[in-house]
């Protein structure tokens, strides 16, 4: 099966027959699609459907059993997650995974790739280099802070931040590596709604910059308000891709997201 | 000289030695956050082969050991930390690519007992059971040095090594290396999320670690000018681990406090305080009970240790970006007169 709806040359992201099983379950069964370049994606469906492993095998943190995967024009089927990352794939995490010993700026300054001061012999034997590469870095982290409302938190230690500025740190984290297409596990999750309607702008910013946004989101107002795209996921598979006003009349969407996938036989 | 000053040397010695041990040890586990429980083998390697290499050829010299190069102080030395960074390059190879945690530790305290028993039992190698010894002092010659002044030179030589050595820590821990390493060290899931290679980096603190191993382990043998396997009983790698536990990890300061206390008033202090009539030995295993007791308590009430982690607040770099406006806004409601 292939993702119709989404052409390969429009795709940013996209997997095909993905499958994982944890123990004998299959948490993913053979789900297939593609996320448009450009755009906001949802990745929407019932708790189990197989989403946050779905983003861990596309962020390269878990290897599928099967099928494949693809960032733009690359192959990158179980890939470390290192490798995809400096691809230019770049996610959040569910549950926020701020580096807790860190300030906030620490946190966004250790994103960047390929940093001069990260090898050996820069640090003693080309000083100028590191020290203008890190003057550069903290003065983008510092204009991401400020974007972000992070500015005054800046020499915080991250783990000490709440819950709602932990989920924009991941975000900011993330932006500060540049990205070209960002997975977000539910950045909206456990947020209050000024907050999130706060995140749902920081998406649309960065959609306008060109990052390609593909996010796990229970809240379908929010989807409807600034997603171009679904797709929705349940038992593992790929249910239906396409706009969200299109989804609402399939009815095998309504009844997944309502939870009532048992086949009724098997229960009689 | 009198005895006492050549204890006090002593003591200043080893408050040098193990602050540099402390530092290596510290930028595995408390920068990178590899349990290595190995680490006393990593000074062992640059102890012997300090030895070996600085030692005449063996033949003839009632001593089985490789190389006898008759090389140099410092040269010697650095053969020490390299040789303790080439084998921790093997090992990373081995453990540190796919385990980490206590899968990782348990690996690592297997492959210093193998190692262990190999130097103790393998008598080419490094002598076996009975070790290295008249090992020849390192400048003695050349300044003329009695036994005695030459504990009060190298006590003071070793301040300084751990001085410079103290510089190149710092320049480490804190340059964009040292904060990938804490990075790794505080979720290396996400480190490697954003890009970094996760192994690459443990490779490079496990090497930086190791070289302070070695150099720690070299000055030690030129210290005693002997060493042999009673003097790293694997169980000495949870010395270390108490001294920069006790005195407070990812903190340099901290780690000299806790070399203080952990390794010269615990250890060596009490090393020579004369027995309890008709119980030899026994002060040592008090004082070993002590640092056992010591590091329970510390991890109990202050895990942090004496001189806590310093949160590496905004870089130099960003005073010179930032504005002074810009920090009034934070200021706000702290006087400043």
């Amino acid at each position: 099966m292939t993702d119709q709806s989404v052409s390969r040359a429009d795709s940013a992201l996209g997997c095909q027959d993905l499958t994982k099983s944890f123990l004998g379950v299959r948490a993913v069964n053979g789900a297939t699609f593609e996320v448009p370049r450009g755009q906001i994606t949802a990745l929407i469906g019932p708790n189990g459907a197989g989403k946050t492993t779905v983003v861990n095998i596309l962020s390269g943190l878990m290897k599928s059993d099967g099928g494949t995967m693809h960032l733009e024009s690359t192959e990158t089927t179980n890939w470390e997650s290192e490798k995809i990352a400096r691809l230019g794939l770049m996610r959040t995490f569910q549950l926020s995974r701020e580096l807790g010993g860190l300030t906030v700026l620490e946190n966004l300054l250790v994103a960047p790739h390929d940093q001069p001061g990260e090898k050996l012999f820069n640090i003693f034997f080309r000083p100028g280099r590191v020290t203008k590469a890190e003057k550069a870095h903290v003065e983008r982290a510092l204009e991401v802070l400020r974007t972000y409302g992070l500015y005054e938190l800046r020499d915080s230690r991250a783990s000490d931040l709440s819950g709602g500025q932990k989920k924009l740190l991941e975000i900011s984290r993330a932006v500060m590596a540049g990205p070209k297409v960002l997975l977000l596990d539910e950045p909206m999750a456990g947020v209050n709604p000024a907050l999130i309607e706060r995140i749902g702008g920081y998406i649309l910013d960065l959609k306008a910059q060109g990052v390609t946004v593909l996010m796990v989101e229970h809240n379908l107002n929010v989807v409807e308000k600034i997603c171009d795209h679904v797709i929705v996921l349940a038992e593992g598979r790929t249910l239906a891709t396409g706009r969200l006003s299109d989804l609402r009349e399939n009815k095998e969407v309504v009844s997944a997201y309502l939870g009532e996938v048992i086949d009724a036989s098997a229960i009689s | 000289m009198s005895a006492f000053w050549l204890y006090v040397f002593t003591l200043i010695f080893f408050l040098f030695d193990y602050f540099i041990l402390a530092m290596g040890l510290n930028i595995q586990y408390g920068e990178t956050g590899i349990l290595n429980f190995a680490y006393i083998g990593f000074v062992a390697i640059g102890a012997y082969m300090t030895g070996a290499v600085s030692m005449p050829n063996s033949v003839g010299t009632g001593q089985h050991y490789i190389l006898g190069l008759n090389m140099p102080f410092p040269f010697n030395l650095l053969v020490g930390g390299l040789s303790a960074m080439v084998v921790s390059v093997l090992v990373a190879f081995i453990a540190l690519r796919r385990l980490r945690t206590d899968y990782l530790a348990m690996v690592l305290i297997s492959l210093s007992l193998v190692f262990y028993d190999i130097c103790n039992n393998y008598v080419p190698l490094f002598n076996g059971a009975d070790g290295l010894y008249n090992v020849p002092s390192p400048l003695a010659s050349v300044l003329h040095l009695t036994t005695n002044s030459f504990t009060v030179v190298f006590a003071l030589l070793t301040g300084v090594i751990s001085l410079i050595m103290w510089w190149i820590m710092s320049r480490i821990t804190r340059s964009p290396l040292g904060r990938t390493l804490r990075a790794i060290r505080d979720d290396d899931g996400v480190a490697a999320a954003l890009g970094k290679s996760v192994f690459r980096y443990k490779l490079t603190s496990m090497m930086i670690g190791s070289f302070f191993a070695g150099i720690g382990g070299g000055l030690i043998i030129q210290f005693n000018t002997s060493f042999n396997p009673s003097a790293w009983l694997p169980g000495e790698t949870f010395v270390v681990f108490a001294v920069i536990i006790v005195g407070g990890v990812s903190n340099n300061i901290g780690l000299l406090v806790g070399s203080l206390l952990v390794e010269t008033m615990l250890v060596h202090l009490v090393a020579f305080l004369p027995a309890i009539p008709g119980h030899p030995g026994l002060i040592l295993n008090i004082a070993a009970m002590m640092i056992g007791g010591l590091l329970m308590v510390m991890l109990w009430f202050r895990p942090q240790g004496i001189v806590p982690e310093k949160l590496r607040r905004s870089p130099a770099a960003v005073s010179s970006v930032t504005t002074p406006t810009e920090y009034a806004g934070i200021d706000e409601g702290v006087s400043h007169d």
